[in-house]
């Protein structure tokens, strides 16, 4: 092993018995409430059980997964929660429309949002590592601001129809959304990267604690600039999968994935006071997320009932989240 | 040395302060036009009512002054307060959050300065807007003639997209497009009416109608109605993304993305309101009555409006020699009072 000693002495150290079945246990935990949902709205209507079912939750899956990984790594290194993904998933999907009615090839645009995203995740570091300011204050401010400028600069925008991202919309892949397959992708190489590369565990370390990261000379600056900008990029490649599926929207069209995306980080055991969570975690629980106001619909039930909902499950996430931190803490 | 500076500084702020008096009594002479805009992120109808009142009161010679409501109540009400403060003669306003409405048609009663509300009618306040029912029912007839004409007056399902945030605008308009529909289609079992919420968003819209759609899995005619464009699109996009967009006929209202070159091919119509061209309504009606010192007897009911803006639905082939909205707000500047946007527009008068 090459661990530096730095992390050996700031990451959680080797996980005991008792931690690693609590990991096991929220995946079985998730697993077991995904099932139950799929179950019981399969008993009470058969037809759920079908492809357009499944065609529904991927694509709901696919954009509050990747956010939830920008989010998720935010969380775990310590940075809380950033509140201004709503802003920013809007500025890369103006670029993204932008250098797509430009007729830029496709993968300029995927670059220019996930470019737009890491600026926006380099200004939240550059205020909140100088200003020393509370990342939770600094993003919800930054989300104001930002929302409030896009406003001014634009009221709709959509990419031109028939445009290779908007034909990415609306593409199928193995028989599921082809905008669900990088989702799958980024969830799966991003929990390996935390889990086995160095800058991986140093993000962890930071959130673990970061006086004793400090102590073994691992700059939080860096970290936090790191971070921001790798939460930022992913937020701004989910504008890309974004734009594609959505059709027209506006500076508001985001607000409403972001408690969402919360509760999935919450419910995969991604702790938001860092250095605990498995990112593989997030397909469980964005996938019974997902499948959730899916179901409601099934059951006869409004889809504005799925609010209720929303805010139940992120109230049982919150109310487990300091369950386990009082289980595994000091 | 000090004592000449001091006496031509004192001099010259004499000077200043009579000229500035003197400003304010000519300017308190004209007539000064307060605008509240919605300022709801949603429309970009919203900031071009804006300009079109600023420039319409450029031509009168008026001041202007424009406050955003930022679509909240609270605002809203500050900025009935900062309009007294200005001195505003008469008001404009688009609330899109009506439960400030009363308190606001006080404050400006009380500063004895008249109101006009678009489209979402207060007693206190002289009513310019658009028989959204009329709209609804309009646009809901031509949806009819579409459906009775292609599947025999059969389809599987007849779905609103609802934005119940507007309230009883929300009502007139979607559950107007369904009477319009009956009035062509009588004998449509009611169980083939289904809502779901879109706010009136086509982002917003999109996952609620891929989970309707998913939870009507054998509908293969669908039609689809709702309280804008956008929560109509929303519904449209969610069956392209199902595979089902073949089965799908939209009809919207609003026409917010019916014209201009990206124009999704299974919106089939919309009604035309040119709400940005508003202000030419209310000033003509309103307004210049009152800077003329007539001011007309307060009209603040929807079905007994002040003015009374006239709905156009067209289908996506007429929209499609309507121009945009900025090219609109230009034609209409440029055309002479009180010239409105459906005499310039409306391919259907």
């Amino acid at each position: 092993m090459s661990l530096d000693p730095a992390l050996a002495a700031t990451t959680p150290a080797a996980m005991p018995l008792k931690g690693r079945f609590q990991g096991w246990s929220t995946a079985l935990t998730l697993l077991a409430a995904w099932l139950l949902v799929i179950a019981a709205t399969g008993l009470y209507r058969h037809d759920f059980l079908s492809h357009q079912t499944v065609l529904a939750i991927a694509f709901t899956m696919a954009v509050v997964g990747v956010l939830a990984v920008g989010q998720g790594i935010i969380g775990i290194s310590g940075g809380f929660i950033d509140l201004s993904q709503p802003a920013c998933i809007i500025l890369s999907s103006l670029v993204a429309v932008r250098l797509s009615e430009a007729g830029l090839p496709f993968i300029v645009v995927v670059i220019g949002a996930v470019l737009a995203g890491m600026i926006w995740g380099a200004m939240n570091a550059t205020i909140v590592v100088f200003a020393k300011l509370n990342p939770v204050i600094v993003t919800l401010a930054t989300n104001f601001i930002g929302l409030a400028a896009l406003y001014l600069i634009f009221q709709s925008a959509q990419v031109p129809i028939g445009s290779e991202i908007h034909s990415l919309g609306r593409a199928s892949f193995f028989g599921l959304p082809a905008i669900w397959w990088p989702m799958l992708l980024i969830i799966i190489v991003v929990g390996f990267l935390m889990r086995s590369t160095r800058y991986g565990r140093r993000t962890t370390a930071v959130g673990g604690s970061r006086i004793a990261a400090q102590a073994r000379g691992i700059s939080l600056k860096t970290t936090r600039y790191v971070t921001f900008m790798a939460a930022g990029g992913f937020v701004g490649f989910a504008a890309v999968l974004f734009a594609a599926a959505a059709g027209p929207f506006n500076p508001a069209s985001a607000s409403t994935t972001q408690l969402n995306v919360i509760a999935a980080v919450i419910l995969a055991g991604i702790s938001l006071a860092g250095g605990r969570g498995n990112f593989w975690m997030l397909l469980l629980s964005v996938g019974f997320l997902s499948t959730i106001p899916t179901a409601l619909v099934f059951f006869g039930l409004s889809s504005a009932t799925q609010s209720i909902f929303q805010g139940v499950i992120l109230m049982i996430a919150v109310a487990l989240d300091g369950y386990r931190a009082r289980r595994t803490g000091p | 040395m000090l004592k000449l500076p001091r006496a031509a500084i004192a001099a010259a702020s004499s000077l200043l302060l009579v000229l500035g008096i003197s400003g304010d009594a000519v300017a308190q002479d004209k007539f000064k036009l307060g605008m509240l805009v919605g300022g709801n992120t949603c429309c970009d109808w919203q900031k071009a009512q804006g300009d079109v009142a600023r420039a319409l009161a450029g031509q009168m010679g008026w001041d202007y002054v424009e406050l955003s409501n930022n679509n909240d109540p609270a605002t809203a009400l500050k900025n009935a307060q900062i309009m007294v403060q200005e001195g505003a003669d008469a008001v404009i306003q688009f609330n899109g959050q009506p439960s400030a409405n009363p308190a606001i048609s006080q404050i400006l009663k009380a500063a004895n300065i008249p109101i006009v509300t678009y489209d979402i009618a207060d007693p206190g306040m002289y009513f310019v807007g658009i028989d959204n029912l009329a709209a609804g029912i309009a646009g809901g007839e031509q949806l009819g003639m579409i459906m009775k004409a292609k599947w025999d007056c059969n389809p599987d399902l007849v779905i609103s997209s609802e934005g119940a945030g507007a309230g009883i605008v929300n009502e007139w308009r979607t559950g107007g497009m369904r009477t319009g529909i009956k009035n062509i289609c009588p004998d449509i079992p009611a169980e083939k009416y289904v809502s779901f919420e879109g706010s009136g968003d086509a982002a917003t819209a999109l996952q609620p109608g891929r989970d309707l759609l998913a939870a009507h899995p054998d509908a293969k005619r669908m039609a689809v109605v709702g309280i804008n464009d956008g929560g109509v699109l929303g519904l449209i996009n969610a069956a392209e993304q199902l595979g089902r967009a073949d089965e799908v006929i939209g009809w919207g209202q609003d026409g917010a993305f019916i014209t201009g070159d990206n124009v999704n091919p299974h919106l089939a119509g919309s009604v035309f309101y040119f709400l940005e061209g508003y202000a030419v309504y209310a000033i003509r009606d309103v307004i210049k009555p009152i800077a003329d010192g007539k001011a007309p007897p307060l009209k603040a009911d929807a079905g007994d409006p002040a003015s009374r803006i006239q709905p156009c639905p067209v289908s996506a082939e007429q929209a499609a020699k309507v121009p945009d909205m900025p090219e609109r707000v230009a034609q209409l500047m440029k055309a002479p009072f009180p010239t409105t946007e459906y005499d310039l527009f409306c391919p259907n008068k």
